[in-house]
This record gives C-alpha cells, structure tokens and sequence, in this order.
C-alpha cells in the first residue's frame, strides 16, 4: 500500500452534514424487537428511542422519552417522567401508552422476538413470553412462595396506589407451562403442586399482567420480579425502544416497509435498498430535533472486511464499525493515528470446556490446559486484543475492577497464596500445567526441550471454532502453546457457523469449543450471567445452583460497589471451577475521519447519532484519537449537559 | 426437472445442521416453541415436504425466513436486476470483444495479432476472476483513484465487475470464434462467395459469420449458466446487491424459502435459456433448420 501521507488513502472531506458509514451485515428487519444483530442495533438507534439512551461515551443511561426517573427503596421499582413534547414520525404525540404498549408487544410470543429474554426481570414477562398460566383456585390465584419460590417482604409505598399496582405488588403468582403436556408432567413431579391443583383453573398470563403500567399519560411505572441494579442501562437496549401501535395494528407484519413504517427517532426512514444501502434523514417531528446535527445518515451494508477499508480508502465512506481492519493491515494502519480507534470492548473471546465429557470433567485436566495457555504472547500475535484473564474483561467496568481486586487479595489469603503465587494462579503457569496433568493421571515427560504425554487420550479432545481467519490463527496459536507446554498436539475442528452452533449447543463437542460473547449492557452481570442456569449460554455443560445463588444475592444488593464485591466472588467460585480457558478481550478496531465528531470507541462501539457531526473547520478535526475519551468536545458536551438537566438522581425516593 | 432439483434442494437445506433463527446466543425456549410452531417445524418432515410442494406449484415460496417481511418473489424480483444488468453487459462486451478479436485473428491467421490475442485469450482463461477484480480494483482504484473500489453507483462503479466478469467469457469466444471462422472460411460456399466478387467485408459478415458463430452460440447455454454462477463472486467482491450474494446469504442463513426460490428460478432459467439457444440454431445453420 502507498503511504498517503497524514490521513490514510484519499479523503473526500463533505461539504454538507451527511454520513456514510458501512454498518456490516444486511439488517433482517426494521423491527427493533425482533432482530438481535449489531449492525441492526446501530440502525435502530438512529430511527426508534426509548426512555433513555447511552451516553456515546460510557454507555451509561441518559435521559431521551424519559426526563427523569426515580428507583423504588428495594430497585425493584422504577418511575419514568416521560417529557411531553415528543412526537411520532407521523405527527402523533408519543405517549406512556406508547410505552405500555411495546413492551406488551414485545413479550407477545408471536412477536417473536429474539431479545425478549433481556426483559426477564420484568415481573410476569417471562411467563407472559413463555404462554405460560396462573393457577386458580376459587378466587384465589397460587402463590409462588408456597411452592419453594421466595418470601418477600411488602412493598414499600412507590408512586400513586393504583389497582394494577395492588396486584402487581401482591405476592408473586405461581405459574405453570400452558402447554398441556408439560403441566401434566410439573404437576407430576410435585406431589403438593398436584393435590394444589385439583380443582383449579388454569388462566393464561396476559399482557396486562406484566410489570408496565402507565401511571397517567406521561408517567411509567416498571415493577421488577426482583431486584435488578443493571435494569436502567438494559432500557437502552432496542427491545425497549418503542414502537408505533398506528402502524402495527394496520399492517401487521408489514409495518416496517417503507410506505408504512413510523418511527420515534432522531432520523426517520428515507429510502432502503437491501443489500445495497438504507438512508435515514433528520425527523422534523423529532422532540430534539433543533439538536440533530446531521442531516442525512446513510448505511452502507458491507460484509467483506477487505472491502470495507478499501471503500473507506478510496473516500467512498466516512466510519465504518468495528472489528474490521484485518489482523494483517493493523501494522500499517495503526500509524493513522488521528482514524484509527483500538480500545477495548465489552466483548471476549474464551474456548469453553465441556466438562460433561470424560477427561475433561476431571478439574485438574482442565486447570492444567488452562494453565498451558500463554495468553500475553497470544495477544501480542493477534495485535488486535488484550489478554483475557477472568470472566469479565477488565478496563471496561473501572468500578468493577477496583472490587475484583479487592476480592482478589481476600480471596488470595483465604488460599494462603503467595502474592508471585496469586500472580499465576489463574494465568500462565506450565510447570503447574504439567504437574497437575501428571497428578490427573497423565504424566507429561520431557525429552530434550520438548514434552510429551503418551498417555493421554487424543481421541477425546478437540478444539472446534466455526470457520473465519482470526478463529483459526488463535486455535492454531493455541493448539502449538499446548504442545509445547503439554506435549499434546490437539486437533483442531472447523465448522460453518450454524452447524457449529448446533454442535455446541447440544454438548457434543469433546474438549475445547469456542465461545465469543459480547455484553448486552455494561454491567458484569450480563457476562457472568453466561453461566447461570441450567441451559446458559456457556455451552460447557456446567451448572451450578450456588453460583446462582452467589449471582441472585448480588443482584439484589444495593451498595453499588458491595454488589461488585459480590460478584466477583461469584467470578472467582466460577474461575475455581475452570470451566473455560479466557482467552483475549475484543478491541474495537475500526476507524474515522477526523472531521467526523461526536463518535466514539465506546465499549459497544454504539454510537447515539444526534450526538454525531461532520465539523467543516480542519483546526477543529480530531487529531490523534488514542486520547479521545479523555477531551472534551464542547458541542457533544454542551448537548449532554442540556439533556441531563433534566434527570433527578437515581436511588432510592426520600 | 425443475421439481426435481427443488426436491433435492429442500432435501440438502433439511440436512444441513444449523437452523435461520439461530445466533450465538440462545434463543428464550418459549420464542424457539413459537417460532418452530410458526413455521410448521414441529410437523413430521412429509408433510411439510407436502405443505412446501403444494405452494411451490402455485408459484408460492413464500417469506423469507430471515426476513419475513418480505416474500421470496419480491426478494428476486428487486435483485435480480442487478445481476441481470452486469451479467448482460458482460457477456455484451465478450461478445463483441471475443467475436471481433477472434474474427480478426482467423483473418490475420498466424500474424502477430493471431498469436499476441491468443495468448492474452489464454492469460484471461487462467486468471479467475476473483484475482482479477482485486487486481482491478488495486490498479485503477488505489493507483490511479479513477474508479470506486465497491458498491453499486453509476456507470463508473459497473465497469470492473463487468469487466471482471466478462474477460472469461471474452476469452473463449476468441477462440471459439477463431476456431469456428478458420473452418468456415476454408468452406466450398465462402469460395464461391469470393469467386462471385463480393467484398471482403461481404463475405465476412454476411456468409461466414452465420456458421462462424455457430461454436459461439452453443457456448451461450453453459456460459450463460456460468455467468450466473460468476456473478456470485462479483457480487462478493464488489458488494453489489445481486441475486447471487442473496443467494449465499441465504444459505448461510439458512433461509430455506429463499433458496428454494432462487433454486427454482434459476432452473428455469437456464432451461429457457438452452430453449433459445436451440432454436437460434435453426436460424443460423439452414442445413440444421430442416432436421
């Protein structure tokens, strides 16, 4: 490649207030509560609001539909203020109904939304989303608490009494699978669940049951099954942006094409061409619309990444989104220094262990694979990653990982490490790796300068990742640690993606697969949340109720920073564990134009898009971006600031 | 025939682990119960083979899976033109790049020109043609910064994928038509064309070519459906939002309606393509017209 001087290949600096950003993957519909990709995600966040937004720099919730807000005294209960100049696309005022509204829509099984689940805390969605029933008996509904669910202490007075809150404050219902077969066979199960039941009437959970309520017409009240600390920064999510009953009651499925679609955000729908290009424009209907700085917002779906920087070298694009510059352009690329963003992300990558499958549910084995593992020198070859040690990346939750380390120095001590013990304990340590694989029953012996371990059963262990060029270079890496350190050479198993996924899901793999995770908000729960459950997303086959337990306690304090605290010795019950091998931290990796301003590298490489301008004056462009979080743009500042002004502090009501 | 290959289609799709709905991270168990019952995925696969092929006769594919708001024909329909557009130009310019440089070749037999346009015709046969776009797009994108490296745009943006595409097909038909030319115009009736006094230029294009062309037109069919085929990795290349990148996000997703649809259609059309290849025959070989 030519070195082009200061900005990399050639710059079309715009004359007018237009984007062109490649967003990724074709989008799968305009629907927010249905899609659950991030290249939708970031489209959604142009055309639908919710009751709050993220902060383009820390993702934390601000202000957007909701003015202000209070949490109940047990933050198991919120009240949103929602402003009362907001409007629809089409002119309509959006209204708490509005709300109500969506998230009924939302939990509606036939809905079917992939994201719904983010919403589980809500009291009763879960059930409403699962067709699940309540149980009657005469006038009397069964309460979960009498049969093994929690005793909960009443509610404290929150906002106006109403009816609803009467019953969604009322002890807990129990609920039942509506699919007959499956009650029959709970009910089996349970021999006082069985004598309960007879006589009584199944009643299906509806949508008005779930936890919303529109207390009058501009204010929400949300009630939570427990309490949830992380619930406020979830609201930014694209399942709980709103969407327009006008247009769904009318057409159906057919409300997001573009003759009929209605949207609440800053931009609204200008033309779609799928596969080719989608172009917002500034809504004038917007409630904040004078505040709106671009005009035209267009999206460019493209895939490939070689193609993604070439259109962004030849000019043809102004950003585009993460993860893009391949691993063998970053040398190059790294010095544009005023484009090129490579921050960490709230995204990790791990080779789960499924500890189901023989030799691999001996603790020992896994401890010693995970030890074998060099990750520094992982990192160092992948140029694009930081090494991951833990569950929960680190430097992404500063809060979280003052409390980790707190934890970390007890928990030290409770193990009678030393410090250059504690150091490695769960990092690099090949003498430790051989000596727990020969412990396990597999003696490694060493000739020369190099190991082996006849005895150790090849046949039962694989390293599966689903197809793609980085997956393979870390297996690789990976695979040659292990042998070099352990004397055993794994296998290595590509796969396409979805026959890759079936194959995780249902624990068929022997030894190691791949797992990448990325938070669905920015809170450590929604990473260590991965392996609570028994079905969880971890795909290891471990299952643990105290973890649970440790994880559930958590969530239910209050003392921000003592939450942490509880969750990282809940982090460190699952680490004790080793039922993955951490691997590396996802950098953002993607770049800008210096005259694109208000865009930043946050953790989810999300960006709020009325916050976004194209600045026309070159001594005002960004310039050397590594430091772009910690300078202040007075614009974004000054806009921020406006729309804060409104927000009452969070915590408990006085 | 096209039954046929849908059957098998639909079979291959069934088999293939994986399912349009899933993503890495798993779906709540009651959206997977709803879906699957949405979908008729919890019905014994006969009879939804059977629920399948009695749409399909009527034309019906239905939504896409992945995107069900919209329907397979509509999908086809709006990106088909896309790579009709450059699959047509395409094989415009090798028609006219092959034919002239072949004719000429087979006039100018063994001179300079023969031997220089044979070789490039060799060169363009051996470089697929993802090589060339790259190469393309690094020469006239970055050197020169005259052409936009991706992306459907004006005229500007379509000739590399054009070009790209069509410098195979271009390739053989020189030589096809070099070949075919050499043949006819040691013919008894290209003689006696000659020895009636007609121009050269006479000759050439109303006599010899007819039965020149003859090699070309019987490699219409199969390139064609080979175009078709190359427009796939064009599409790829350049980011263009044709039927054959639908086609492999399809698979990839695992939308079965849509592939089925693309499946089917493009069956079709390459058994009307061989259909009109066939009967141009007649038109241009009257010794083939009264067989």
């Amino acid at each position: 490649m030519q070195s082009d001087g200061r900005y990399f290949g050639k710059m079309n600096v715009p004359t007018g207030n237009v984007l062109r950003y490649v967003s990724g993957a074709e989008i799968e519909s305009l629907d927010p509560q249905v899609s659950d990709g991030q290249p939708d995600a970031r489209i959604f966040m142009a055309l639908y609001e919710g009751l709050v937004e993220y902060d383009p720099k820390t993702l934390q919730p601000i202000p957007e539909l909701a003015k202000s807000w209070e949490a109940g005294p047990r933050v198991d209960e919120f009240i949103f203020h929602l402003r009362d100049n907001a409007k629809w696309s089409d002119g309509s005022p959006i209204t708490a109904n509005d709300f109500v509204y969506s998230m009924r829509r939302g939990f509606q099984p036939d809905t079917l939304s992939r994201t719904a689940n983010l919403g589980y805390v809500v009291k009763y969605a879960e059930a409403f989303n699962g067709g699940k029933v309540f149980v009657k008996k005469g006038d009397q509904f069964l309460l979960a608490k009498d049969f093994g669910g929690a005793e909960e202490a009443p509610a404290a007075p929150f906002g106006p009494e109403t009816e609803f809150r009467k019953f969604i404050r009322s002890p807990e219902r129990l609920t039942l699978p509506g699919d007959e077969k499956k009650r029959a066979k709970a009910i089996d199960a349970n021999p006082q669940l069985k004598a309960a039941v007879d006589g009584a009437e199944f009643v299906p959970v509806t949508a008005n049951d779930i936890g919303i309520e529109a207390v009058d017409r501009y204010t929400v009240r949300i009630t939570l099954r427990q309490s949830a600390p992380y619930f406020l920064g979830l609201l930014a999510h694209q399942f709980f942006r709103l969407v327009p009953q006008q247009a769904i009651s009318k057409y159906g499925r057919q409300w997001t094409r573009p003759e009929n679609i209605v949207t609440c955000g800053p931009f609204r729908l200008k033309e779609y061409k799928r596969y080719d290009k989608l172009i917002v424009e500034r809504d004038p209907n917007y409630w904040d619309a004078a505040n709106v700085h671009l005009d035209r917002i267009e999206f460019y779906p493209v895939e490939e990444l070689t193609t993604i920087v070439n259109l962004y070298k030849a000019g043809d694009v102004d950003a585009f989104l993460n993860h893009s510059v391949l691993a063998a352009w970053i040398d190059s690329i790294r010095k544009y220094k005023d484009e090129y963003m490579l921050f960490p992300e709230a995204a990790v990558s791990y080779y789960g262990i499924n500890v189901t499958k023989p030799p691999f549910d001996n603790l020992k084995v896994r401890r010693a694979f995970d030890l074998a593992v060099d990750r520094v020198a992982l990192s160092e070859y992948r140029k694009i990653t930081q090494p991951l040690f833990d569950i929960t990346p680190n430097k992404v939750f500063p809060d979280y990982d003052k409390a980790r380390d707190k934890v970390g120095e007890e928990i030290r001590n409770e193990k009678k490490l030393t410090p250059d013990q504690w150091k490695n304990y769960f990092g690099f340590d090949p003498d430790q790796a051989r000596k727990l694989l020969t412990e396990a029953g597999y003696p490694v012996q060493k000739n020369g300068d190099t190991y082996s371990c006849p005895s150790f059963p090849i046949d039962k262990v694989q390293l599966t990742f689903n197809t793609g060029e980085s997956n393979k270079a870390i297996a690789e890496f990976v695979q040659s640690q292990w042998r070099q350190n352990l004397g055993i050479t794994v296998p290595l198993q590509n796969m396409e993606f979805k026959t890759f996924l079936a194959f995780k899901d249902e624990l068929q793999y022997p030894g190691f697969s791949q797992l990448l995770w990325s938070g669905d908000y920015m809170d450590p729960n929604t990473f260590l949340g991965l392996f609570y459950g028994q079905h969880n997303n971890g795909d290891t086959g471990w299952y643990d109720p105290k973890y649970d337990k440790m994880l559930d306690d958590a969530n239910s304090e209050l003392d921000p920073q003592k939450r942490y605290e509880m969750m990282a010795r809940a982090e460190y019950y699952a680490l004790d564990n080793c039922i993955i091998v951490p691997l590396t931290i996802n950098a953002t990796n993607w770049m800008k134009r210096p005259y694109v301003k208000g865009m930043y590298p946050n953790p989810g490489t999300l960006h709020p898009w009325k916050f976004v301008y194209i600045e026309h004056d070159p001594a005002k462009w960004d310039h050397d971006v590594q430091n772009i979080m910690d300078e202040t743009d007075p614009i974004v500042a000054a806009e921020l600031q406006q729309i804060k002004r409104t927000q009452q502090p969070t915590g408990p009501a006085e | 025939m096209a039954w046929l290959v849908v059957t098998l289609t639909w079979g291959l799709i069934r088999i293939a682990p994986g399912n349009f709905y899933s993503g890495e991270k798993k779906l709540p168990a009651a959206v997977e119960a709803n879906i699957r019952a949405k979908y008729g995925l919890d019905k014994p696969w006969y009879t939804q083979y059977g629920m399948l092929m009695s749409n399909v006769v009527r034309g019906d594919f239905g939504d896409s899976l992945k995107n069900p708001d919209y329907s397979v024909n509509e999908m086809i329909a709006e990106h088909l033109p896309y790579s009709a557009t450059i699959g047509v130009l395409a094989y415009i310019l090798a028609l006219v790049l092959g034919i002239s440089a072949g004719t000429v070749a087979a006039l100018k037999q063994n001179s300079g020109f023969d031997y220089g346009s044979m070789s490039a015709a060799i060169l363009g046969l051996s470089v697929p043609n993802f090589v060339l776009g790259p190469l393309l797009v690094l020469v006239l994108s970055f050197w020169l910064y005259l052409l936009p490296p991706a992306r459907w745009g004006g005229p500007s943006a379509l000739i590399m994928p054009v070009v790209t595409l069509g410098v195979i097909y271009a390739a053989y038909i020189a030589r096809l038509t070099r070949a075919g030319m050499l043949e006819i115009l040691r013919s008894d009736y290209i003689r006696t064309a000659r020895a009636k006094g007609l121009s050269e230029t006479s000759v050439i294009l109303r006599h010899a070519m007819r039965g020149g062309l003859i090699p070309v037109v019987s490699f219409t069919g199969p390139a064609l459906a080979a175009l078709l085929g190359g427009t796939v990795v064009v599409e790829k290349v350049f980011a263009l939002p044709g039927l054959g990148n639908i086609f492999i996000q399809a698979v990839l997703n695992r939308d079965e309606t849509v592939v089925l649809g693309i499946v089917a259609f493009l069956s079709i059309l390459i058994m009307i393509f061989n259909l009109i290849v066939d009967v141009s025959y007649g038109f241009l070989d009257p010794r083939i017209r009264f067989e």
